[in-house]
């Protein structure tokens, strides 16, 4: 039997949907990217925006119209909030959250699935799953985090670390969908780095819902975000091993100068920091409920530029946050310039379910946080420009990710994740190259292949 | 140990005026810092909101004081509840504490709107030796029954639509008239308008941001 999983969100989501298909995998199921040669289909969901929810509830009545002429069987996970969870009980087969994976063969077989493996184990009547509010609590995610993962990619991974939120951002719904913060085990996450490296992988990524808040849920009983990097750091040097790690996404509250120094010292820590800034204003940062001022984030900021010179600076933004004035927008548009990012990920606030501020009104017009983000895309392509030109001239590690999208060209990034296109007749995908960097436009640069 | 999750007895529910009730449950295994807050729901509702502590960090119980918000989903559910009702309780979660400022022994300033003097009855339950200032906001006169169990001569009550013995007008504004330290550590606590507004007194009067610390109830 194929089974279909349709991956809504973000890279937390995708590395759930890894493990997903690990046990899918062990199951006897096969995959397949084609919906209709599926006899089970299911989605990993998204409760960040309306628009991924919505998909959810469409491609639900899809199938379950196909249901009148096959036999399917529909499941979905992933970040689902308590009242959606309620209806999705009653249109799909299955919910289950990422803490149940490990029971999903049992629920299938419960449910009356026959997959090779049902064949050769005995009944098992599986206890009932729980609800999303029981999850919210002590999540028992050590059984999910011990399934290997089936990664998407033979050189670039996403290693979970941290699951939930204890920060209630006001325009964030993540506390509710994914409860508590609770921190993987660092023996268990420094043995899938180790596992990766032996495989060839070349950038891992560190991820959590607040990925720097890294055992401030066990305090004194687990190593600190910075302890952990610097295992993995330690790791990397004593063995020689050339890779990359990088980490996201970090709240600015949990950053500390100690994370800094340790990825100064450790090659294997990708100079490359995400630092969310969201809004460049400390009312709507107080409205927000972001529980750090400007001054706090330029403190940061600062620390980042002197300890780590070499590094990349990206961020989060959003505009036409509720509330947000001209003169507040004004002060986000005066934080780019001076923090002068390499690249942002910019957004236009639209009301999250679930989040404190969708019970507030939306009350930016469309066209003017249109006009806002297109502002700061312009303050973001002078910057990226800028710092894009400081590359021309220099021979720079390189990544290779895929063949470019012109041909006889590869494409791949810096250490400090900037897109680098040069030509390239073979094909040494996810292998690290020199490139002489020889031209730079906004948010990309291209080079010339110098050794492999 | 990080924030938690359990469901508990309501013990009480009393009235502490027109501007809001205090609601008193069974302490779970549950630690908290003075300041912090928690998310209530009540078993087979889905919707959870978030108060802060009103009862001292060693207190047997918990208590939060809550304002029923008439089209609230969540305050007029707490307030219908009475004791041996269930109550879901999750946390604790926040940053709005008292320690580090305190040790410093520089001023303590409080500002506070309506329920927004929950997490400073937390502060003095738990030190009931602290020095302190507290300018608290309420719209009338029957609401000053918020301010019970503060020390004496420590609060600023301010009423802004009801003449009386009392400041009239705006927390804010009666914080225009004082002469602040610039060593204060500012907790400001309540409606953002108020909030927004103290912030940028108190940076004009020289106070550091990272002495203003701030918890917005919407």
């Amino acid at each position: 039997m194929k089974y279909f999983i349709l991956n809504l969100g973000c890279q937390m989501n995708q590395a759930d949907s890894e493990r997903i298909q690990s046990v899918f995998g062990q199951m006897g199921l096969e995959r397949t990217e084609e919906e209709a040669e599926a006899g089970v289909l299911g989605i990993v969901a998204c409760s960040v925006r309306q628009k991924a929810i919505d998909k959810v509830y469409s491609k639900i009545h899809e199938w379950n119209r196909r249901k009148a002429a096959e036999n399917l069987v529909t499941f979905v996970s992933g970040c689902i909030l308590p009242a959606d969870e309620e209806k999705f009980l009653d249109r799909f087969d299955l919910v289950f959250s990422i803490s149940d994976l490990p029971r999903v063969p049992d629920l299938f077989r419960q449910y009356g699935v026959v997959t090779p493996l049902s064949q050769f184990t005995g009944e098992v009547v599986a206890p009932p799953l729980p609800t999303v509010r029981d999850r919210l609590g002590i999540a028992t995610l050590e059984p999910f985090w011990k399934v290997t993962p089936t990664y998407s990619s033979k050189f670039e991974a996403f290693v979970p670390i941290q699951n939930g939120c204890d920060k209630f951002c006001t325009f964030c719904a993540v506390p509710y969908t994914r409860g508590r913060e609770v921190s993987r085990p660092s023996a268990d996450i420094l043995a899938e780095v180790r596992d990766l490296v032996a495989k060839g992988y070349k950038s891992i990524t560190l991820l959590g819902q607040n990925v720097n808040s890294y055992g401030l849920d066990k305090k004194g009983e687990e190593l600190s975000f910075a302890q952990l990097l610097e295992e993995v750091g330690r790791f990397g040097a004593e063995g020689g091993h050339r890779f990359w790690t990088y980490f996201t996404s970090p709240h600015p509250r949990d950053m500390s100068r100690e994370v800094l120094e340790n990825i100064a010292r450790y090659p294997v820590l990708a100079k490359q920091i995400h630092l969310p800034l969201q809004s460049g204003d400390d009312h709507v940062l107080i409205r927000m409920n972001r529980n750090h001022t400007m001054d706090r984030y330029r403190t940061l900021v600062d620390q980042v530029k002197t300890i780590l010179p070499e590094a990349t600076l990206f961020t989060d933004i959003i505009v036409g946050f509720t509330g947000e004035t001209d003169d507040q927008f004004l002060s986000t548009r005066k934080a780019m310039e001076e923090f002068r990012y390499q690249m942002a990920f910019v957004a236009q606030y639209s009301p999250r379910p679930g989040a404190a501020s969708a019970r507030w009104d939306d009350d930016v017009p469309p066209e003017v946080k249109k006009e806002r983000l297109q502002v700061l895309t312009e303050v973001l392509r002078e910057t990226s420009l800028e710092y894009n030109r400081t590359l021309v001239g220099r021979t720079v590690p390189v990544l290779i990710e895929k063949p470019d999208r012109k041909a006889g060209y590869l494409s791949g990034r810096t250490e400090g994740k900037v897109s680098v296109r040069f030509r390239c007749d073979q094909v040494p995908i996810g292998s690290f190259v020199d490139v002489k960097i020889d031209s730079a436009v906004p948010f990309s640069v291209e080079g010339t292949l110098v050794s492999l | 140990m990080g924030a938690s999750s359990a469901e508990v007895r309501v013990l009480a529910n009393q009235m502490l005026g027109p501007g809001g009730f205090l609601l008193t449950f069974e302490r779970p295994n549950l630690d908290f810092q003075t300041g912090q807050y928690l998310s209530l729901g009540i078993p087979g509702h889905r919707e959870q909101r978030e108060y802060s502590i009103y009862s001292g960090e060693k207190d047997d119980v918990l208590t939060v004081l809550i304002k029923e918000v008439p089209e609230g989903l969540v305050s007029r559910r707490l307030a219908a509840l009475v004791p041996g009702d269930r109550l879901h309780v999750d946390g604790p979660f926040g940053y709005f504490t008292l320690e580090t400022a305190r040790k410093t022994g520089d001023p303590l300033l409080f500002l506070a709107t309506g329920t927004g003097i929950s997490p400073f009855h937390s502060f003095v339950a738990t030190r009931p030796d602290l020095e302190y200032t507290l300018l608290h906001g309420v719209r009338q006169g029957a609401d000053l029954a918020l301010t019970k169990g503060f020390g004496v001569g420590k609060v600023v009550s301010c009423v802004s639509r009801e003449k009386g013995d009392w400041f009239g007008g705006r927390v804010t504004e009666r914080l225009k008239s004082m002469k602040i330290d610039p060593k204060t550590h500012a907790f400001l606590c309540g409606n953002c308008d108020m909030i927004y507004e103290a912030f940028d007194l108190l940076r004009s009067a020289g106070v550091a941001s990272d002495r203003i610390y701030t918890e917005v109830y919407f």
